[in-house]
């Protein structure tokens, strides 16, 4: 009898063990090394420092490089086309190279991962980022990369430049070249306007004007679309207020010169990132004199259709560190991270974060942060992440279509600049 | 007997040289060269396709207006670079209290790294922040676009490396006239040539030899110039500064077109070697 109770025991024993060792544990890969490579970010930024609190929950080092994004592009090609096994994380805009990266085997699968109980944390919870966030991040069944951040173009302007010139707030699009005007005949010496003038960033900033303007970059039939009249009116709309009303050498600008245009109170308007909300806010007197929201709708056409996309932090599929990457994507885009990122400007992917109670008390402290996560509802209602014609090679795409902006700024007609983009548009499908 | 096993054991000591040396320079190339007649798809193998990139490029309007600009680049800080640099070398050659001072005032251009030449250029000459219109603006001067207008952009660029480099030149030249022999000029001048004759019969041919040589240096450099130009203006505004370079890197690491990139990375390259050659030969040619 002893030794039958001897003998269950040793059975219940040898079940137990499987079982405990398939719960999850923070320390589970405690002692790897993994190698983060960033693109230069608000995110990036604070998750250098953030970085000690992972390797004091994980016991696992984790070495970070950011780059500035052209650099960051060309590294991580590099290493990942020579399939080097040195880079274990990485950030990917997924709107814009998913579908290549995916296609080329860059990713690793997290679908799996995610599903699994003994390497997901219970608490992870990845419903809690919204739908149309997910979907941007996930190729037929599988999972390519976490959400990190929401963001997308938004209308800034300056409240007291408008107040004291007595020019009414842009309620449509149609109304910025008639507010611009009216501003530049208030104060001839006030900047009024600035927005991306280099080719392949601009359409990020541009595509809302299109869009706003009853326009679209496909006809409905999924060709290059740029000669639509819609389309025309909004990229010449971007030009020309960009030519007219914009600083001196505009075509060479990116948000950098934007922010520091406006932060400076150089300019009363521009329509750039809401990452960049913070560093704007950080000049003096900005977070009191500004205004922002999504781009005003357009008057005929009724349409308020933002760009929004957000960045994300995939696993490369050569990396030998998987289980402790999987770690440290579940603590970056995990509820407590990115309550605490809120602080650095980086608007929270996840739902819970984002009607949480700090996220609220956050934003209320100062009327514009309201308005700043008021428009960030916004663009996740209404938002897109196309902003090119049907193909893969994106990157190209977006070229060619600010392109057709920089020929229209130069003195291009706007049919003359669409119909050279439709024509290579239509050489990438 | 002794000697040639001398000789063998002095090869064995390069050898990891010539081999470390070969395999940092031959291989790329060569893998380079391969990729050039590949179509290379991202995550793939690449897939040999002949003389499909080459053909390809030479229907491509911006592989033309990237090798135009190339050449303009390069005829115009090559001769502002060694006109300015033989001016300023000479100079210095012939002034003995400026030399110690201005010389290490001179060297600090080329001591500076292209990201920082680039960053100071975008500060200095932002139309709207920068000091540059300012200045202009102090002597009457209406303000100018710099590197934002297609028709100035590659002059501000040419103006920018001719300010780095044209200090390289002059140090050269100082060197090659310091070392020349001075009995000729004594000789010139008794016999009555005024400064003129002097430099253009006398200094200009003696100096040759190393003013080809500063060429050689310089051409190497203006060819392959890359990083300045992208900090500065990733090839625009349009493609009014897409060099063949930035041509490159933008097809190969923003467009994913490796093979394409390669190819036109290996037609720079003939250029380079095409030009060293020639002014190689000049060089024997202007040698006394």
């Amino acid at each position: 009898m002893k030794r039958f109770f001897g003998a269950c025991v040793a059975a219940l024993l040898a079940t137990a063990v499987p079982a405990a060792a398939q719960s999850f544990d923070w320390k589970s890969q405690n002692g790897q090394t993994i190698n983060l490579m960033f693109n230069n970010h608000p995110w990036s930024q604070a998750m250098r420092d953030l970085v000690k609190d992972f390797q004091a929950k994980t016991g696992i080092t984790a070495r970070v490089e950011i780059f500035n994004e052209e650099q960051y592009r060309a590294r991580l090609q590099t290493l990942m086309q020579g399939k080097s096994a040195d880079m274990d994380v990485f950030m990917s805009l997924t709107s814009r190279e998913g579908a290549i990266f995916n296609r080329a085997g860059w990713y690793a699968d997290l679908a799996p991962m995610i599903k699994n109980a003994s390497q997901t944390a219970p608490d992870f919870n990845y419903e809690d980022f919204g739908a149309s966030i997910r979907a941007a991040s996930t190729f037929g069944q599988q999972v390519v990369a976490i959400p990190i951040n929401q963001e997308g173009p938004l209308f800034y302007w300056r409240k007291d430049l408008f107040e004291k010139c007595k020019v009414a707030e842009p309620k449509f699009l149609e109304e910025l070249a008639t507010a611009a005007a009216a501003l530049k005949k208030c104060d001839a010496n006030q900047g009024v306007w600035a927005a991306r003038g280099i080719r392949s960033i601009t359409p990020y900033a541009l595509a809302g004007f299109v869009y706003n303007s009853g326009g679209s970059f496909m006809t409905p039939d999924g060709k290059p679309g740029m000669e639509q009249p819609n389309t025309m009116k909004g990229l010449e709309l971007y030009a020309t207020m960009l030519r007219d009303y914009g600083p001196p050498g505009a075509l060479n600008h990116t948000f950098t010169q934007i922010t520091e245009l406006l932060g400076q109170g150089r300019v009363a308007m521009t329509h750039e990132s809401s990452n960049e909300f913070a560093n704007i806010t950080r000049f003096p007197n900005r977070a009191n004199d500004l205004g922002v929201k999504v781009l005003p709708p357009g008057k005929d056409s009724g349409v308020s259709k933002p760009v929004a996309i957000g960045w994300t932090v995939a696993i490369s599929a050569n990396s030998k560190r998987q289980q402790a990457a999987w770690l440290f994507l579940q603590w970056a885009t995990s509820r407590e991270v990115q309550t605490k990122l809120v602080n650095n400007g980086v608007a929270p992917p996840r739902a819970s974060v984002f009607q949480g109670e700090e996220f609220n008390a956050w934003t209320k402290e100062m009327p514009i942060r309201k308005a700043w996560a008021d428009a960030l509802i916004e663009l996740g209602k209404t938002g897109t992440g196309v902003y090119q014609t049907n193909t893969d090679r994106v990157p190209e795409a977006r070229d060619i279509i600010g392109g057709a902006m920089q020929a229209i700024y130069q003195g291009k007609s706007p049919a003359e600049a669409a119909k050279t983009a439709d024509a290579e548009l239509a050489k990438l499908q | 007997m002794a000697q040639s096993g001398t000789r063998n054991s002095y090869r064995w000591m390069v050898a990891p040289a010539v081999i470390f040396a070969a395999a940092m320079i031959v291989y790329p190339f060569c893998y380079a060269l391969w990729l050039s007649f590949s179509d290379v798809q991202l995550g793939s193998d690449p897939r040999f396709i002949g003389f499909g990139n080459y053909t390809r490029m030479l229907a491509d309007g911006e592989f033309w207006n990237g090798l135009r600009l190339t050449f303009f680049l390069y005829f115009m800080a090559l001769g502002a670079q060694l006109v300015l640099g033989t001016w300023l070398g000479l100079l210095l050659a012939r002034s003995q209290s400026a030399r110690g001072l201005v010389r290490t005032v001179m060297v600090s251009p080329f001591m500076l790294p292209p990201v920082v030449i680039g960053m100071m250029a975008i500060v200095i000459l932002d139309p709207s922040f920068g000091i540059a219109n300012w200045i202009l603006a102090q002597v009457g001067l209406p303000p100018a676009l710099w590197l934002s207008d297609p028709s100035t952009v590659m002059v501000t660029i040419a103006a920018l490396d001719t300010w780095q480099w044209t200090p390289f030149v002059a140090l050269i030249v100082m060197g090659g006239y310091l070392s020349l022999p001075h009995d000729v000029f004594e000789a010139a001048e008794m016999d009555g040539a005024n400064g003129w004759f002097r430099f253009r019969y006398v200094t200009l041919p003696l100096l040759m030899p190393t003013l080809i040589t500063a060429t050689v240096l310089r051409s190497v450099d203006i060819l392959r110039f890359f990083d300045v130009i992208y900090i500065t203006t990733q090839g625009g505004p349009g493609n009014a500064s897409t060099t063949l370079n930035i041509l490159a890197y933008r097809r190969g690491f923003e467009f994913s077109e490796l093979g394409y990139a390669s190819a036109v990375m290996v037609t720079l390259s003939a250029i380079v070697f095409g030009s060293v050659l020639v002014f190689a030969r000049l060089r024997k040619a202007a040698a006394w």
